[in-house]
């Protein structure tokens, strides 16, 4: 099992030299941070507006969506998993929970009940899906990847057709004010998404580093066989993490939703890319049994700093798909040098 | 951990000094911004669209920021604040749904940034921006008419089917309910027998089309929403042997919509009998124009009309000029 990061493990057999240095920083977990001030440090001549308070307002409105996604992603990669169905659980929910609150024949329109019922209904529709999917991978014995990728198909594609009955166009829009305050109200000068993220984020902290349930995941990612044997319930615990993972896209299918006032069927469609390059180039491994919810949110920060100033810079799409994918790539083969370093060690 | 909080603090104090002393590169001073923010590049219209924009800016002095958000609403949203962080002075964009661009406006208005929409228009909302568009429910129900008319003087009663675009997209909508109101007028002659849902996308349109010729293989009248699906078409016709001019027996009474130069090719040899043509220089001149005007504190329209025109066999050499789609075509095929 390897809970505690391998960082730790390595860290007295490092010198003390330049290089070691160097090398002491590539396998620190701090690294990615390091890398997002560099990066700022770096594109900041060319994007001077990257410093300002604005800008930095917007990295952090932007990232909440996709951290909490990237922490429901961390605990299935941590189990040796994958969820692809989250954009999927994201659209599915949207456009549920705004068939429930839309002003504009929602099933509880202009009821005091019709926001709390909606959020209730978008939970309800992520945990469900979440556990279709931990049913068909633990009972069915089926590979996360083929069962999430089907959902995904599925749960797109009935996202768009139950838009069909609940809309003339191919949105649900006129959602209750007091939800969309969701993503433009704050407590105290700090914004509910980043409220609501940041609390998801300290509980799945403490979950993972500090229960015996985080225990038993990073056991079951690190070697199922031996978890099995030391009486972890293996199955339980792959399950769990899958249901975290359909709770986690709900909660940012609300933030999609409030952010953009309406229940769309492609809505987050295209974060899963960003979702799984976020927690790997935190650190968290695809091979399971390791990863940590402070390196996810250092990676989505990255991630998000990366793609800001790129719209900044007014760089076309296709540029930031290439150096999105290069990042991410770059990220993954670090995890692998990383990993082979500290193993000769 | 392996990094201490030492390290860590000098590394990162380190890197706010070297920070603080670099020099700002010089960005053009003076020069006023525009953000070009477009959801797709899909079709020529779009690519003509986003090139005449630019060299239009470009002529007059402008800075551009463009970005494409690929049909993703959020993302788009995200380009619009990065674009008001950036201080743009006005933004031009197309979105992909009409309810989902509504907190992008608002946040625009917040900033007082004019915002235009080309060629698309949002849902209606208190917030202000001014969208250029196309008049399209007249310009589809002219070149369709022109179509009924060749149908009617066949002496035939045929069987119709659409192409339908996006239904988040008004255009869209407005098209089919041009085409509908012609049909209407010719009961005796025209009886729809498939309305094909596209969400303009090329791969669904085709696979929509081919099982509707294969449920309806007498369907002799086609009008397809958009010219970008004229391949998809093409291919599914000739599939069904149905794709011969004008004048063959078999030949399908074909309308189209936007005016690409694929549109003028097909009118010119036979295969199309009419299309509906967004005067896309005139859109282009209107939304600069529209920036312009907002900048100054000008009143602007909510809604600003392209009335287009349908070219038909008939009247194709007397207006083939003021056809985007023949200005491209001209240009590739040089005398």
């Amino acid at each position: 099992m390897t809970a505690v990061p391998p960082a730790h493990i390595a860290q007295s057999a490092i010198p003390r030299s330049g290089m070691g240095r160097l090398l002491k920083l590539v396998l620190s977990e701090y690294f990615i941070l390091v890398l997002c001030l560099l990066y700022v440090a770096g594109i900041y001549p060319f994007v001077p507006e990257i410093l300002t308070w604005g800008v930095w307002s917007n990295i952090l409105g932007d990232m909440m969506p996709l951290l909490v996604v990237a922490i429901g992603q961390t605990f299935v990669l941590i189990v040796a998993g994958i969820d692809l169905s989250i954009t999927a659980i994201i659209s599915m929910a949207a456009v549920v929970g705004a068939s429930v609150m839309t002003g504009t024949g929602g099933y509880l329109s202009g009821s005091a009940a019709a926001v709390p019922i909606a959020i209730l209904v978008m939970l309800l529709v992520g945990v469900g899906i979440g556990f279709i999917n931990g049913m068909s991978i633990v009972w069915l014995n089926m590979p996360s990847f083929i069962v999430t990728l089907a959902t995904r198909m599925f749960f797109a594609g009935a996202a768009i057709w139950f838009v069909t009955f609940h809309s003339t166009s191919s949105s649900i829009a006129d959602l209750p004010r007091s939800f969309s305050n969701f993503s433009t109200g704050s407590f105290s000068g700090i914004p509910y998404t980043v409220l609501v993220v940041g609390m998801i984020a300290v509980v799945a902290h403490v979950f993972l580093s500090r229960t015996r349930y985080g225990r038993w995941i990073y056991a079951v990612g690190a070697n199922p066989k031996a978890a099995r044997v030391s009486g972890i319930p293996v199955e339980r615990t792959i399950m769990m993490a899958f249901l975290i993972s359909g709770a986690c896209a709900s909660v940012a299918a609300m933030i999609y939703a409030a952010r953009m006032q309406t229940g769309s069927p492609i809505a987050g469609e295209n974060i899963l890319l960003d979702v799984i390059g976020a927690v790997v180039i935190g650190g968290t491994s695809l091979f399971g049994g390791k990863g940590k919810i402070i390196w996810t949110v250092f990676g989505v920060l990255f991630l998000v700093i990366l793609d800001t100033s790129m719209k900044l810079l007014g760089a076309s799409l296709f540029a930031i798909y290439i150096i999105k994918g290069s990042v991410i790539l770059l990220a993954a083969m670090m995890d692998t040098l990383r990993n082979r370093i500290l193993a000769e060690r | 951990m392996a990094l201490n909080r030492r390290d860590f603090t000098v590394g990162a104090l380190t890197g706010l000094a070297a920070l603080s002393g670099m020099t700002v590169a010089v960005r053009a001073q003076g020069s006023k911004t525009i953000a070009v923010l477009f959801d797709g590049l899909y079709s020529e219209f779009w690519v003509a669209g986003i090139q005449i924009i630019r060299e239009d800016l470009k002529k007059r002095g402008f800075e551009i920021m463009e970005a494409i958000s690929d049909q993703d609403d959020n993302k788009q949203f995200e380009q619009v604040r990065a674009a008001i962080a950036r201080k743009v002075d006005g933004i031009i964009i197309v979105q992909t749904d009409s309810n989902a661009v509504i907190p992008a406006i608002r946040a625009a208005n917040e900033a007082d940034i004019p915002m235009v929409h080309f060629n698309r228009p949002p849902a209606p909302s208190d917030a202000f921006s001014v969208a250029i568009q196309a008049d399209n429910q007249k310009i589809s129900r002219d070149a369709v008419t022109y179509s009924c008319e060749v149908a009617k003087a066949s002496g035939k009663k045929h069987k119709a089917a659409i192409l339908i675009g996006d239904l988040g997209d008004p255009n869209a909508i407005q098209r089919r309910d041009g085409f509908q109101e012609a049909v209407d007028q010719y009961p005796d002659v025209i009886e729809v027998v498939a309305k094909i849902p596209t969400e303009w996308n090329a791969d669904t349109a085709f696979a929509g089309l081919t099982n509707a010729l294969q449920a309806n293989p007498d369907i002799s009248f086609l009008f397809t929403s958009s010219d970008f699906l004229i391949p998809q078409i093409q291919q599914a016709l000739k599939t069904a042997d149905k794709w011969h001019p004008v004048g063959n027996e078999n030949h399908v009474i074909f309308t189209g919509f936007d005016g690409f130069p694929d549109a003028y090719a097909l009118m010119k040899d036979g295969y199309m009998d009419a299309c509906g043509v967004q005067n896309l220089f005139y859109e282009t001149e209107l939304a600069i124009q529209a920036i312009l005007d907002l900048q100054e504190g000008k009143k602007v329209d909510k809604l600003l009309l392209d009335p287009g025109f349908a070219i038909t066999q008939q009247n194709i050499e007397e207006k083939k000029e003021e056809m985007w789609g023949y200005v491209l075509w001209k240009e590739k095929n040089p005398g």
